[in-house]
């Protein structure tokens, strides 16, 4: 077919062999039509090439042909070229259905339990202040009540008449025993101690909602660093990643 | 003014592979041609210096948007010779590109500098009339 020398031959073999493996992702059919044109082309650019040593006459022309990478790319579909770089498209293939069969699952599985874990804890701290507000209000009321038990005895007994006020049972009876005045001054008392318990409940809330806060942060931290563990793994792969495509060193001539 | 290197380089390869296809069409276009005698004209009529690997997927993107056919041919002389021509849609568009190439040629091409200067002029005489 050709009358190379054998050391060029060898050459020319080794290029086509690299342009080859370059392309082992194109159909056969057209794959092997692409190299014979190549070789076609190799060897009317030797024989005219006006260099007396034979290697240096090869070298030359692969020189002019250009590096492997150039020749294919155009062959290749575009997502396969990044950068002169091919990918192993099966195995991203593979990645990419693992990932969206159980990776993307999973993924909306743990996101709802974190977002589902922060809106609870949300939910406990909002029902905490809550309940904290409303033993303070009521506290508030009861001194309005004691103190219009003691100043304004006739008004308070007009509000029960009216209905506004009810006080009933056990308490109603225990609070019987006792002149209107002091009737007042147990309410105040009462009135302290709820007070006193919904200001306890608000400070210690200060460090109840460090709680949350911290678990919050932690979990993020968690997820920081994951993804920056997994970015840092990719990109110690792509570092040992074959070589880039075409990257032949016309002087080893191999 | 300095200019990065690179960015020139780059700016030239982008400019070269759009005319590229052109090129290669314009010479298909007066007769047919194998992969190698395709470059020798580009390289000898149109003195570009281009990696001749870089044809291949030219040519293969015409043919697979049937701008061009092809056929093997046996050669005497070693390998056969894969030759192309330009089909008749191939012609129709290689036509109507040219057309395109000329305006933008011109374009480029225009003196803006003189027009520029005229129009000052143009101004220069409005101003002395109010």
């Amino acid at each position: 077919m050709n009358d190379y020398p054998p050391v060029v031959a060898k050459i020319a073999k080794d290029y086509l062999e690299r342009v080859k493996a370059q392309l082992r992702l194109v159909p056969a059919r057209e794959r092997d039509e692409f190299l014979r044109e190549i070789e076609s082309h190799l060897y009317e650019a030797y024989r005219n090439t006006p260099i007396d040593d034979d290697v240096a006459r090869i070298l030359a022309v692969l020189r002019n042909f250009g590096e492997p990478a150039e020749v294919v790319a155009g062959r290749l579909p575009g997502t396969m070229m990044r950068s002169g770089a091919k990918r192993n498209l099966p195995l991203y293939v593979v990645g990419g259905i693992f990932i969206a069969l159980f990776g993307i699952p999973l993924g909306f599985g743990g996101l709802s339990v974190l977002v589902g874990l922060l809106l609870a804890l949300a939910g406990m701290v909002a029902a905490f202040y809550a309940t904290a507000g409303s033993i303070l209000l009521a506290g508030a009321m009861f001194t309005l009540l004691g103190l219009s038990r003691i100043l304004l005895p006739g008004l308070f007994d007009r509000l029960v008449e009216l209905g506004f006020i009810q006080m009933g049972g056990p308490v109603a009876e225990f609070l019987d025993h006792f002149s209107p005045s002091d009737q007042g001054v147990f309410m105040l008392l009462f009135a302290c101690v709820l007070v006193a318990f919904g200001l306890g409940m608000l400070w210690l809330g200060r460090y109840i909602f460090r709680g949350p806060r911290f678990l919050s942060g932690l979990l993020f931290d968690w997820i920081r660093r994951l993804a920056h563990t997994v970015r840092r793994k990719l990109g110690r792969e792509n570092r040992e990643a074959p070589p880039r495509v075409g990257q032949v060193s016309f002087a080893n001539g191999k | 003014m300095e200019y990065p290197e690179d960015g020139r380089d780059r700016r030239i390869a982008q400019l070269r592979r759009g005319v590229l296809e052109l090129a290669v069409m314009g010479v298909l276009y007066h007769g047919r041609h194998y992969g190698y005698s395709l470059i020798r004209v580009l390289s000898e009529r149109g003195s570009i210096s281009l990696k001749e690997g870089t044809i291949y997927p030219i040519l293969a993107r015409l043919d697979r948007d049937g701008l061009v056919g092809s056929e093997w041919v046996e050669s005497a002389q070693g390998p056969p010779r894969k030759y192309y021509t330009l089909t008749s849609s191939g012609r129709q568009l290689f036509d109507e590109l040219s057309q395109e190439l000329d305006s933008l040629v011109s374009l480029v091409q225009q003196n803006w500098k003189t027009q520029e200067q005229s129009e000052s002029a143009g101004k220069k005489l409005v101003v002395r009339k109010g």
